[in-house]
C-alpha cells in the first residue's frame, strides 16, 4: 500500500505484518517443519531398520563363502563324503534294531514266550545284526582318523587367521616391533592335504572289504518269523543293495575331488536359503541353512491359523451379525482383553499348563485315532500353534469385524426385502461382500503369528530340524525351532561381527522382508476390495 | 499467490478504488468505539464508499472452476447479500474475502484482484492472519468452542496477547451486548457455550467475531439451521450491526435478503448475474434469470 | 406349506430351514464363547495359582516381600529331621546359627526366593521412558499428518512407512535396537550411540515399536475434533499453530492418551525387543543406585516380562519354583490387564462424554 493512502486514512487496512523469520521461515512455518520432521521419523525408522539389518547381515554371505571354502580346502568336505557312508550304515542298523523290537514283541505277545526264551529265539538274528554292525568298523576308524587330520588343518588355518588379526591390531596401535614378532604359520593346503589324499588306496581296499562283508552277512541272515516281518526284512535287503551300489559313486567323488575348486558366490547364498541344516558352534563344520527354521515358523503359523481362522472369523460374524447388542458390548472388550495378554505369559502358560495338558489328552485311549496321538514331546508344533491361535484370534476378529461392518446396510436390507433369512443373507451377501477384508485380516493374522517370538521360543520345543513330513498329519506333534526363536535364543551368546551373529541378522532380515510382503499383499487386497464396492 | 495479478494491475488505468474515499476524510472511527453511539454518517450518506472491490475474479477448486469473471464492489457499512441456487459459488466468493479458501487443497484465485480498502489481499506480502482479524466470519453451522461463554468471546483477544482481566471483561460485555446476547447470558458467562440454544450459539459466534473488532463480517447462511424465532433475532442483530460493520451475508432465504440487505448480488453457475439495490432486485430485476429465481420459479 | 386351521398365512412355521439356521447360529455362538473361555482359562489359571504365591494366611494376607525384595536363590534341605526352604540371606543366617547345617546338601533353585521388586521398577522405567518418547514423536507426527499435510508423495510415503512399521515383528525391532543403540556405528570416526545394554537403548527400541500405534490413535482423536473448531479459530485471526494448540489439541488429548494406553500395555508386555537391548537376567543394584546421573540412562535393568521368560525356561518346574513363576506371571498379567482395562473403560466413557 502506498505511503499517501496510509497517511490520508488513519485506520488503514494494514494487513501486512513483519514476522520474525529464521532461514526464511516464520515461526508457523518452523513449527510445521518440526511436525513434518516428526512424521518423517517413521520413514527414517523404517529405513534405519533396513539399513541396520543389511549392515549387520551384509558380511554374512562373504563370511559364509569363506566358511564353505575352508570346509573344502581343509579337506572336511572330502571326509564328509566318506562320512555319508558311515551315517547311512548307522541308519541301516537302526532299521535292524527296529526289526528286532518288532520280532521281540511278536515273540512275547503272540507266542507268549518269556523274555529269556524270546531273546534266545532271537540269538541268530542278534548274531547277524552284530556282524552287520561291526562290518563298518574299519571304515569308521578311518573316518575318525581323517576327521582328526582335517580338523588339524582347519585349526591351523584359524590360528593363522587369529595371528594375522593380532598383527594387524598391533600395527594399528603402532607397536610395529611386537607386530613383527607375531609368528604366522601360513597354511599350505597342498602339503597339508597330501597325507589325507594319500589314504585313497587304503580307502578303496577298506571299501571293497566292507562290500564283501555286507554281502556275506546278508546271505547268512536268519529268516524272519512272520510274513509281515519278512516283507520288512526284504525291504532291508533292498536298502542294503542300494547302499552298496552307491559305493562307486563315493569313490568317484573322492577321486575327482579338488580342494582348489572355488566356491561360487551363489553357493554362499544358496547354502543359506536352501540349506537343510542349522548347526552352530560345532567342532567340525558350521552350517547356516535357514530351511529348518523357516519350515518351523511356517508350520507353527499354519497350525495357529487353521485354529484361529474359523474361530476369529466365526466370532466376528457372530458378534457383527447374530449377537444382541448387549452381547456385543460384552464380547468385544473381552476379546480386546485377550489381545492384551502378553505373549510371554502365554508362553509360560504353555510350558506350565498347556503342554502337559495336551500331552495327557493325547494319551487318552479314545483319542488314539487322531494322527500323531499319543505323543511324548510336551513342547511341539501343536502346543505353540494353539497358543499362537489365541494370539491371532483377536487380530483376525477385529479386522474381520471391521470388514463386515463396512458392508453397506443397503445390501443387507435388500436381501431381507427379498425374503432371505438371516443365515442366507450372511452366507450369500455379507460374507462375500466382505471377503477381501476377511482375507486380509487373515493375512495380517499370519503376519502377527509368524513374527511372534516368546511363545515359540518357550513352547515350540526348539529342535533345529526339518520335521519329518513322512509322518503325515502327525508332523504337528514334533518339536521345531523357528526364525524368531533362533534369534532370541542365540543372539545373546554370539560373538559380535562373527558369522553366526551375521547369520542371525540375515534371518531377521528375512523376517522383516516377509512381514513387508504380507503387509503389501494384505493392503493390495483391501485396495481392490474398496474399488469393487464403490 | 496469483501470478497474473501484477500484470493486471499494471494494465489497469485507475488503481485503488480508495480514490473516492478522499471525498470523505473521516472514514470510520474504530468499530468498537462507535458501537455505543449510532453513527449517523452511515445512514445519512446517500452514496456509500466502496470497501471491497472484486475485479475479474476466476476461482478454481483443482481443475473445476467455481467462479468466473466476478466483478463486484461492496459498500462500506452496508449489508450486502449473496443469493443464488446452491452450488453457484456464493460461499466460495465469501471465503475468498478472508482467504479461508487457502486452507483447501488446490483452491486458488487464478485471475483477477480483490482489494479491501485498496489493499490487494492476494499479494504475497499480505499476512493472512492479520487479514482474518479484520475480516471476521460467521459460519453456517454455529461452532462455539467447547469452552465457557467468556472464553469463547475472549479467544481472539487472548491470541493477540491481551490478558488484562478488566479489559477482557469490558470487551465481553460490549461484544455480547453488540450481539444482543448480554441479557440472556450475563449470569452464566462461565458455563459452556455448547449449552446455549441454537440461535444463542449463532449469536455467540457473532459476538465472538465482533470481539476482535473486524471491519467486515462475513456470514455464510447464518440462519439456515435456526428456527424462525431465532432467525428473526439474528436478522434484528444484523440491522444493528450494519451501523458499524460491513456485512456480507450469504443466504438461501430470499425474504431474508429482502429484509436485511441494502444490496443484493445474484449468482448463477459461478457467475454474477445481477448486482443492484435490494429493492430493485426484488421488485424490478433487470435480468430474466434473476426474476425467475426471486419469484421462486427455480432454485 | 400347511396352513393350520385358525392360522394365517404369515404364521411362523417350524421347518428344516429354520432349524438349520438355529443350529448354525449356535455353532457361531459356541465358537465365540469358546474363544472367550480359552482366554478366561489362561487368566484363571494364572490368577488362581499366582494368588497362592502372593497371599498368606495371616494378616496382612498379602505377601508384601514378594513386591519389595530382590530375587534370591532358594535352598531346600532337611536338617535334623526337619525340612527347610530358605532364601539366600535366611539360609546364610541359618548356617551361621547352626554351623552343622553347612554340611547338609541343599537343593538350590535360582531366583525362586525373595521377590520381584527390581523387575517391577525396571518395567516401570522402561514403560515411562519409552512412552514419553513415543507420545512426543507420535503426537507430533499425527498433528502433521492430520493438520498440516496435504496429499502428496511425501505424505503417501510417510503413511506407507507407518503402515509397514506396524507389521514389523518385535524381534526385528530388537535386532535393530541392538545394532543401532547397543552397538552403535561410526561415521568418519565419530561414534554414535553404542550405549550397550541400557535403559536408553530399550526406551528408543520400544518407542519405535509402538510409534505406529500412537500415531494411528492420535490421528483418530484429532480427526474426531470437528472442523468447525479450526475454521472458527482461524477466522478469528489465529495462526495455524495457535489454532492447534488452543482449539484442537486440548480436545484431542484425552482421546490420544486413552488410546495410547493400549500402546503402554504393548510396551509393558513385549519381551523380544528388550532381550538384548535393555534387560538383564539379574542385577543386584537398583536403577537409582548410580554414581553419576548420566549413568542412570546407560544401565541395564531387570524387567518383568524378561524375568518371566527366565524363570519359566531356565529353572525347573516344581513346587518350590512355582511360587515365583506363577507369582511373577500373575503380577505382570495384573499390571497389563489393569492398563488395558483402564484404556477400555476410559474410552467408553470418553465416547459418551464428548459429543460435539
Ligand atoms: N472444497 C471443495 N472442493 C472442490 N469443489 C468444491 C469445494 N467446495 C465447493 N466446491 C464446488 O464449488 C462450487 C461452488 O460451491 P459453493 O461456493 O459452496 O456454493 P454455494 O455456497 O453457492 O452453495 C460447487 O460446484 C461445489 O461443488
Ligand atoms: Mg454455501
Amino acid at each position: 500500500m502506498s505511503e499517501s493512502t496510509a497517511t490520508r486514512e488513519p485506520p488503514a487496512f494494514a494487513v501486512s505484518k513483519k514476522r520474525l523469520r529464521l532461514l526464511g521461515l516464520t515461526l508457523d512455518d518452523a513449527i510445521k517443519v518440526f511436525f513434518g520432521g516428526n512424521a518423517f521419523v517413521s520413514v527414517i525408522v523404517l529405513a534405519l531398520i533396513t539399513i541396520f539389518l543389511f549392515r549387520e547381515g551384509f558380511g554374512f554371505f562373504g563370511q559364509n563363502r569363506q566358511n564353505l571354502r575352508i570346509y573344502r580346502q581343509a579337506g572336511l568336505e572330502y571326509v564328509d563324503f566318506i562320512r555319508t557312508q558311515t551315517d547311512d550304515h548307522t541308519a541301516l542298523t537302526r532299521y535292524l534294531s527296529d526289526l528286532r523290537l518288532r520280532q521281540l514283541s511278536f515273540f512275547l505277545q503272540e507266542k507268549k514266550l518269556s523274555l529269556a526264551d524270546a531273546n534266545a529265539a532271537l540269538a541268530a538274528f542278534d548274531d547277524f545284526a552284530d556282524r552287520f554292525g561291526t562290518a563298518i568298523d574299519p571304515l569308521r576308524a578311518m573316518v575318525s582318523d581323517l576327521t582328526e587330520q582335517a580338523t588339524e588343518i582347519k585349526t591351523k588355518f584359524i590360528v593363522a587367521g587369529d595371528k594375522r588379526e593380532e598383527r594387524r591390531q598391533l600395527t594399528a596401535e603402532g607397536k610395529t616391533a611386537d607386530a613383527a614378532a607375531v609368528k604366522i604359520d601360513e597354511v599350505n593346503f597342498t602339503n597339508e592335504l597330501k597325507p589325507l589324499l594319500a589314504t585313497l588306496p587304503t580307502y578303496r581296499a577298506v571299501n571293497r572289504e566292507l562290500e564283501q562283508k555286507l554281502k556275506g552277512v546278508l546271505d547268512t541272515a536268519p529268516p524272519p518269523p512272520t510274513p509281515e516281518l519278512a516283507v520288512r526284512f526284504d525291504r532291508f535287503k533292498d536298502l542294503v543293495q542300494i547302499y552298496v551300489a552307491g559305493f562307486p559313486a563315493v569313490e568317484k567323488n573322492l577321486e575327482t575331488w579338488d580342494y582348489l575348486k572355488s566356491v561360487p558366490v551363489s553357493q554362499a547364498f544358496t547354502a543359506f536359503v536352501f540349506g537343510h541344516e542349522w548347526l552352530t558352534a560345532s567342532f567340525w563344520q558350521d552350517w547356516y541353512g535357514v530351511v529348518p527354521l523357516f519350515v518351523g515358523s511356517l508350520m507353527v503359523s499354519l497350525v495357529a491359523l487353521v485354529i484361529a481362522v474359523p474361530f476369529g472369523v466365526g466370532a466376528a460374524i457372530y458378534v457383527n451379525q447374530i449377537a444382541t447388542a448387549a452381547e456385543q458390548k460384552f464380547i468385544k472388550p473381552c476379546i480386546e482383553f485377550i489381545s492384551a495378554i502378553p505373549s510371554v505369559v502365554l508362553g509360560f502358560f504353555g510350558i506350565a499348563v498347556l503342554g502337559q495338558a495336551l500331552r495327557l489328552l493325547s494319551q487318552q485311549s479314545w483319542l488314539s485315532w487322531v494322527p500323531g496321538f499319543p505323543y511324548s514331546e510336551r513342547l511341539n508344533i501343536l502346543t505353540a500353534g494353539c497358543l499362537l491361535a489365541l494370539l491371532a484370534v483377536p487380530t483376525i476378529f477385529t479386522l474381520a469385524e471391521d470388514a463386515l461392518n463396512n458392508v453397506p446396510r443397503a445390501f443387507k436390507e435388500a436381501s431381507f426385502a427379498l425374503g432371505a433369512s438371516r443365515l442366507q443373507t450372511i452366507v450369500k451377501i455379507i460374507v462375500p461382500a466382505s471377503l477381501s477384508g476377511i482375507v486380509s485380516a487373515v493375512l495380517l493374522g499370519l503376519g502377527r503369528v509368524i513374527g511372534e517370538t516368546m511363545v515359540v521360543l518357550l513352547c515350540a520345543g526348539n529342535r533345529i530340524a526339518i520335521p519329518d513330513f513322512s509322518a503325515g498329519l502327525a508332523v504337528i506333534t514334533q518339536p521345531v525351532h523357528t526364525m524368531t526363536g533362533i534369534i532370541a535364543q542365540e543372539m545373546g551368546e554370539v560373538v559380535r561381527g562373527g558369522i553366526h551373529y551375521r547369520a542371525l541378522f540375515v534371518v531377521g532380515l528375512l523376517l522383516f522382508l516377509l512381514s513387508l510382503l504380507i503387509n503389501y499383499v494384505a493392503q493390495g487386497i483391501v485396495r481392490r476390495y474398496r474399488i469393487s464396492i464403490g | 499467490m496469483v501470478t497474473s495479478v501484477p500484470i493486471l494491475m499494471d494494465t489497469r488505468p485507475s488503481a485503488p478504488s480508495t480514490a473516492p474515499a478522499a471525498g470523505k476524510p473521516t472514514v470510520r472511527p474504530p468499530a468498537v468505539g462507535a458501537s455505543a453511539v449510532a453513527s449517523p454518517a452511515a445512514l445519512n450518506l446517500p452514496a456509500a464508499t466502496t470497501l471491497i472491490d472484486i475485479e475479474q475474479v476466476d476461482f478454481f477448486y483443482g481443475a473445476t472452476q467455481a467462479l468466473a469473471d466476478i466483478n463486484l464492489k461492496i459498500d462500506d457499512r452496508k449489508v450486502t447479500a449473496f443469493i443464488g441456487p446452491s452450488g453457484c459459488g456464493k460461499s466460495t466468493l465469501l471465503r475468498c474475502l478472508n482467504r479461508m479458501n487457502d486452507l483447501i487443497e488446490g483452491a486458488r484465485v487464478s485471475r483477477g484482484t480483490i482489494r479491501i480498502r485498496g489493499v490487494e489481499i492476494y499479494q504475497p506480502d499480505v499476512d493472512v492472519i492479520e487479514l482474518r482479524k479484520r475480516v471476521g466470519m460467521v459460519f453456517q453451522k454455529s461452532n462455539p468452542f467447547p469452552k465457557s461463554i467468556y472464553e469463547n468471546i475472549t479467544y481472539g483477544l487472548r491470541l493477540q496477547g491481551r490478558s488484562d482481566k478488566s479489559d477482557l471483561d469490558a470487551v465481553v460485555e460490549k461484544s455480547l451486548r453488540g450481539a444482543a446476547l448480554w441479557d440472556e447470558v450475563k449470569d452464566r458467562l462461565d458455563t459452556s457455550g455448547l449449552g446455549l440454544s441454537g440461535g444463542q450459539q449463532q449469536r455467540l459466534c457473532i459476538a465472538r467475531a465482533i470481539a476482535v473488532e473486524p471491519e467486515v463480517i462475513l456470514m455464510d447462511e447464518p440462519c439456515s439451521a435456526l428456527d424462525p424465532v431465532a432467525t428473526a433475532k439474528v436478522e434484528e442483530l444484523i440491522q444493528t450491526l450494519r451501523e458499524n460493520y460491513t456485512i456480507v451475508i450469504v443466504t438461501h432465504n430470499m425474504q431474508q435478503a429482502a429484509r436485511c440487505s441494502d444490496k443484493t448480488a445474484f449468482f448463477y453457475m459461478g457467475r454474477l448475474i445481477e448486482y443492484a439495490d435490494t429493492r430493485n432486485i426484488f421488485t424490478n430485476p433487470a435480468n430474466p434469470q434473476t426474476e425467475a429465481y426471486v419469484s421462486g420459479r427455480f432454485g | 406349506m400347511n396352513i393350520a386351521a385358525g392360522g394365517h398365512i404369515f404364521q411362523s412355521q417350524p421347518n428344516a430351514a429354520r432349524r438349520w439356521e438355529h443350529a448354525t447360529f449356535w455353532l457361531f455362538r459356541a465358537a465365540t464363547y469358546l474363544v472367550l473361555g480359552c482366554g478366561l482359562s489362561v487368566f484363571a489359571t494364572i490368577v488362581f495359582k499366582g494368588t497362592r504365591a502372593l497371599v498368606k494366611p495371616e494378616a496382612p494376607f498379602i505377601n508384601t516381600t514378594f513386591f519389595t525384595d530382590a530375587p534370591e536363590t532358594l535352598y531346600v534341605f532337611t536338617f535334623e529331621g526337619k525340612g527347610y526352604a530358605q532364601g539366600d540371606r535366611e539360609h546364610r543366617a541359618f548356617i551361621a546359627a547352626h554351623p552343622a547345617a553347612a554340611r547338609v546338601k541343599a537343593e538350590s533353585y535360582v531366583y525362586s526366593a525373595g521377590g520381584i521388586f527390581p523387575c517391577i521398577v525396571g518395567t516401570f522405567l522402561l514403560v515411562v521412558g519409552s512412552m514419553a518418547i513415543a507420545l512426543t514423536l507420535g503426537v507430533c507426527a499425527a498433528i502433521y499428518l492430520n493438520e498440516y499435510a496435504r496429499d502428496g508423495a511425501f505424505i503417501r510415503f510417510v503413511r506407507l512407512a507407518i503402515l509397514n512399521l506396524a507389521g514389523v515383528p518385535s524381534i526385528v525391532f530388537g535386532l535393530f535396537g541392538f545394532g543401532m543403540f547397543v552397538i552403535g556405528f561410526k561415521v568418519f570416526g565419530v561414534q554414535f550411540f553404542g550405549w550397550n545394554v541400557s535403559l536408553a537403548a530399550g526406551w528408543f527400541t520400544l518407542a519405535f515399536m509402538v510409534l505406529p500405534v500412537v500415531i494411528t490413535a492420535s490421528e483418530e482423536s484429532l480427526k474426531a475434533v470437528p472442523m468447525g473448531f479450526r475454521a472458527g479459530s482461524l477466522a478469528l485471526g489465529a495462526t495455524k499453530w495457535q489454532t492447534i494448540r488452543k482449539n484442537v489439541l486440548p480436545y484431542a488429548l484425552p482421546g490420544i492418551l486413552t488410546s495410547s494406553i493400549l500402546g503402554i500395555a504393548r510396551v509393558a508386555g513385549e519381551t523380544a525387543p528388550i532381550m538384548f537391548t535393555a534387560a538383564y537376567v539379574v542385577r543386584d543394584k537398583l536403577p537409582w543406585d548410580v554414581a553419576k546421573v548420566s549413568d542412570f540412562f546407560f544401565q541395564g535393568v531387570m524387567a518383568l516380562p524378561y524375568h518371566i521368560y527366565v524363570v519359566s525356561s531356565k529353572i525347573p518346574q516344581n513346587e518350590y519354583t512355582e511360587r515365583v513363576q506363577y507369582g511373577t506371571a500373575f503380577v505382570f498379567l495384573l499390571v497389563v490387564a489393569l492398563i488395558a482395562a483402564t484404556s477400555i473403560l476410559l474410552r467408553n466413557k470418553l465416547r459418551s462424554r464428548y459429543q460435539w
